[in-house]
């Protein structure tokens, strides 16, 4: 696992860098107007699981921006 | 969707050109290709937006923890468990505006740690003894522990208590159980999009009895480069008011020293003591969703979270061992007892965190499928650096099927003020001893008077006098508590502070039933290992895992509305228009209209509250303390206690399907959740009736909530006549009993209360017949109707050893148009229900008239005004709502009850 993050980070640094190279035609994006290629392509679901991990673990709950979630004090 | 079927189908052709159509017959396809997938490519949302359309959902999904490791000690209390209840919508407003709501309803019970012991205490998961067998076990959380001189402990056998004699270095949970609380959050938001930029704000709250936060967000988007770029903006603000109830039952035994000044009485005598404090949230986010390819894109953000305030879980206490200096000074023995107090824990004030979000998504061509990758580093200055590797794959089956597989691996690291307990140098209480080494006494009727004693027998007073025998027989020792400023600042040993990994696992499965119409349900699995963290790995004790399902049904709004859609079929034609022509029955009627064509589907919600409140009533008129003293509860057994309140809701979901003309067929799952408290009863002479021995108490400001899934409806309605004005239909239905009948309350006061009241349960517990004949009839602006209709109890008993009264209702009602799409309508309704036979075959409180089976049922005349709105025409076309306010004229009860405030019926309905 840790000689692979770095390694991960890496690319995903290169493929930042890349950003500006890209050109893709607006007929090319079949496939990236899936719902299945969207970011978050079940958000029931999602939101769901993210209260149980942020009701049963310390890191920032992924929604905290939308706020809410009470107390969690069980 | 459309978009969607148009590049399927063109992906299709192109692959086939590829191989047999000439150069340039390709050629001109091509171009056509090109141009038919510009309107669609141009028109696609950034992939930072969330889809358009008009949308409504309804989810519920249920919370499972497994058992903790208590060390062969049997716990009597269920793990924890939570049932949640969620609808959201979007609905646009204008073509570019939209508002949106949520709100979600949980419901929590079981067992929690309370605070964390080595295992070698006298004390912590207590075993209870039944015939010589251990039943369970109950929370000690105040006990002692035999150390030896590096301050390991020696083991006790867990069950017997008996010492092992050797060093046993295991830690445990200390288990409380609680009984059922709610929480229940409402948001709402509104954003605008413009071509190649959005903004969105969203408010709401979250409300429980302990718990109210109040939180705000601003946030946006804009796209560049032709939308391969988009950059996202959030901030938020989240503001919390706690008010922790602190447990009548643990509250002796917790210190709760370091809170003394947040800690406020409320509620008089019989009240609680609560402990107060606020804390604040603020947040940033920053990100950017990056196209890689035709296949590929890449998301990150970068988000802070400031926090500051009350950031303790005021329910977690930190055992802390108090070693007395003399003993560990004395080299004679060989063991130091160690004296194990429950402190609430004390976290740091301010808590800063940032956390990176990384997700690649990729579409594989060859399986049609998006494969979604994601990591999530935080890091924040409590110590605790977490790292998220997550994977799902997208994958469509065919026939609108959709299975999503996921896999999650998560670890943390410890909080630097996280310990499983502590050991604290000092006595955690001693005799205070003066300047000249003599032992301070004080006066027991006086506490301000001091005496000085060197050797036991002789008092002096403060001014060096000898003191009377007589007045000496008051003193008693003052002692000392330990000294704060030794135990560190900050201390917890809340188990999601420690450091641990955890490996998650499930899926998601969707499917299309019609345009607009998706049902989803979705597993996980979730285990925590302290040997899961990468890195290291601590001792096991705090192991644990759940279980997570969870079912939907999503409606689009604008897909069902698409021309071609198999919901646009011929007969859909006369839909807003002709239904706009039929009258709904008033909100409170239930099974009371039928669809008219074969295929009609609709789906629905229904809201119904029902208050009691007030005075408590018997038969016809109010009634005195002494009376429900002497006679609400049973001959052997006085009433001690009241219901001061009581307030149900229900939330059902009405699915509705027109098989053929003549039969509509029906599914309604309920979700109740209902709340009540309680008072003493007072005799003539003011005193309060005394206890019999080992019965259940009640005090506190807290009272008792209850929510879970409810009964559920099975229907078949049945046409009998439709002529001109006039129809009629029977409705030949069961209720299933989903809804529990066995909640139980903890256990408190040493004693289990054993089963809540029977109104406190979710559901009848028994198989239930229902039954309705239903008349209406219009005319112009007028309708009318009637309805008879009842509910018989299939079986004996159910679960729990009751049954339910029956129960039967007739109303009739009259109503005018106001306007077209608005009827406003009055009914009267005379309602009998038999009182619950038989009783509880398990413990159960029994400590007022709500817990005996002859205070239910009577016979009860209400009249309900209501309103009835039909959206003719628009972007809501088709959308029924209905509001009914039904107030008791006249009661009647069995026995004593509280008296009927009234009930609210809102309905929503949408028929496609």
């Amino acid at each position: 696992m840790k000689t692979y993050l770095p390694r991960k980070l890496l690319l995903i640094t290169i493929c930042i860098e890349l950003m500006g190279c890209v050109n893709v035609s607006p007929w090319e994006r079949g496939n990236l107007a899936k719902p299945s290629m969207e970011v978050d392509p079940n958000p029931l679901q999602s939101e769901f699981q993210s209260h149980n991990y942020s009701s049963r673990e310390a890191a920032p709950s992924h929604k905290s921006s939308s706020g809410g979630g009470g107390c969690g004090c069980y | 969707m459309q978009q969607h079927t148009h590049k399927a189908t063109l992906q299709l052709a192109n692959k086939n050109c590829s191989q047999t159509i000439p150069a340039k017959s390709k050629n001109i396809l091509h171009a056509l290709t090109s141009a038919a997938l510009v309107l669609p490519g141009l028109l696609m949302p950034s992939p930072a937006q969330a889809a358009p359309g008009d949308r409504i959902n309804f989810q519920y999904g249920r919370y499972e923890e497994g058992t903790r490791n208590l060390y062969g000690v049997p716990s009597k209390y269920n793990p924890i468990s939570a049932d949640v209840l969620h609808g959201s919508g979007t609905f646009s407003l204008t073509d570019r505006t939209k508002f949106s709501f949520g709100y979600t309803q949980d419901t929590w019970s079981g067992a929690t740690p309370i605070t964390t012991t080595p295992l070698a205490t006298d004390g912590g998961n207590r075993p209870l003894t039944v015939n010589q067998v251990v039943v369970g076990a109950s929370p000690l959380i105040n006990s002692n522990v035999l150390l030896d001189r590096n301050l390991d402990p020696i083991g006790r056998d867990p069950l017997t208590k008996q010492s092992t004699g050797i060093v046993d270095p295991r830690s445990v949970h200390v288990m409380s159980s609680a009984s059922p609380e709610t929480r229940r959050q409402a948001s709402f938001g509104l954003s605008h999009e413009w071509n190649e930029a959005a903004i969105h704000v969203s408010g709401g709250f979250s409300r429980e009895k302990d718990y109210k936060s109040s939180f705000g967000s601003i946030g946006g988007r804009l796209d560049f480069n032709q939308k391969l770029t988009t950059v996202k903006f959030s901030g938020g603000y989240t503001s919390s008011d706690i008010g922790a109830i602190l447990d009548h039952d643990s509250l002796p035994y917790i210190t709760k020293t370091a809170y003394q000044d947040q800690i406020v009485r409320k509620g008089g005598a019989a009240g609680s003591d609560v402990l107060q404090g606020n804390r604040h949230d603020w947040v940033a986010n920053l990100g950017v969703t990056q196209i890689l390819s035709k296949n590929s894109l890449l998301d990150a953000s970068i988000g802070y979270t400031h926090s500051n305030g009350f950031m303790e879980n005021p329910y977690k206490a930190m055992s802390i061992i108090f070693v007395d200096p003399d003993d560990l000074n004395n080299q004679q023995t060989r063991f130091i007892n160690g004296q194990v107090r429950a402190l609430i824990e004390q976290r740091p004030d301010i808590r800063n965190q940032v956390a990176l979000n990384t997700k690649y998504i990729h579409h594989i061509n060859p399986f049609n499928t998006a494969l979604h990758l994601g990591y999530r580093l935080s890091v924040d200055d409590w110590g605790v650096n977490t790292h998220t590797f997550d994977a799902s794959w997208v994958q469509p089956l065919g026939n609108d099927w959709t299975l999503t597989p996921r896999i999650r691996y998560y670890s943390q690291d410890t909080a630097n003020f996280y310990s499983d307990y502590l050991f604290s140098r000092q006595a955690f209480s001693k005799p205070l001893v003066d300047a000249q080494g003599r032992q301070v006494f004080i006066d027991r009727n006086n506490p301000n008077v001091q005496y000085f004693s060197s050797d036991g027998f002789s008092f002096f007073d403060q001014n060096g006098n000898l003191v009377d025998d007589a007045i000496a027989q008051a003193a008693r020792p003052q002692f000392v508590t330990y000294d704060a400023g030794l135990l560190p600042k900050n201390f917890s040993s809340d188990h999601r502070l420690a450091g641990f990994g955890a490996l998650s696992g499930g899926f998601t499965l969707t499917k299309r039933l019609w345009k607009g119409v998706d049902l989803e349900t979705g597993f996980e699995y979730y285990t925590r290992a302290s040997s899961m963290q990468i890195g290291s790995g601590g001792s096991s004790f705090a192991d644990f895992d759940y279980y997570v399902a969870n079912a939907a049904i999503k409606l689009d709004m604008e897909r069902i509305d698409i021309p071609g859609s198999p919901l646009a079929l011929p007969h859909s034609k006369s839909h807003a228009s002709d239904h706009a022509l039929h009258k709904t029955p008033p909100a409170g009627i239930m099974f009371g209209h039928m669809l008219d064509n074969k295929g009609d589907f609709m789906v629905g919600y229904r809201f119904m509250l029902n208050k009691t409140n007030g005075q408590m009533q018997q038969g016809t008129h109010a009634v005195i303390d002494q009376a429900i003293i002497d006679q609400g509860c049973s001959d052997t057994i006085p009433c001690r206690f009241t219901p001061t309140h009581m307030n149900m809701h229900m939330h059902m979901i009405d699915i509705m399907y027109a098989p053929t003309k003549w039969l509509n067929v029906m599914l309604m799952p309920t979700f109740m959740d209902m709340n009540m408290n309680l008072r003493n009863l007072f005799k003539l002479d003011g005193t309060t009736p005394a206890a019999p021995p080992g019965s259940h108490s009640h005090s506190g400001i807290g009272g008792h909530e209850t929510g879970a899934i409810g009964d559920t409806y099975l229907s078949a309605l049945v046409k009998l006549f439709q002529i001109p004005s006039h129809r009629a239909h029977i409705n030949i239905g069961f209720s299933a009993p989903t809804g529990k009948v066995d909640i139980e309350q903890r256990r408190a006061h040493r004693i289990d209360p054993g089963l809540i009241h029977f109104g406190m349960q979710l559901g009848s517990g028994t198989w239930d017949f229902m039954s309705s004949l239903t008349y209406t009839g219009e005319k112009k602006r007028l309708s009318w109707g009637a309805q008879i209709g009842g509910t018989k109890r299939m079986e004996e008993k159910n679960k729990s050893g009751y049954r339910l009264g029956d129960l039967f209702q007739a109303s009739a009602w009259g109503g005018i148009d106001l306007v077209p799409w608005l009827t406003a309508s009055a009914r009267g309704i005379y309602t009998w229900q038999g009182a619950i036979q038989r009783d509880f075959d398990a413990p159960s409180s029994r400590i007022g008239p709500m817990d005996f089976p002859q205070n239910y049922g009577g016979q009860f005349w209400d009249v309900g005004f209501g309103l009835n709105a039909t959206i003719p025409r628009g972007r809501f076309a088709g959308n029924r709502f209905g509001f009914e306010w039904i107030q008791p004229v006249s009661n009647d009860f069995n026995g004593f009850q509280l008296d009927r405030k009234g009930s609210l019926a809102a309905t929503w309905n949408y028929q496609f």
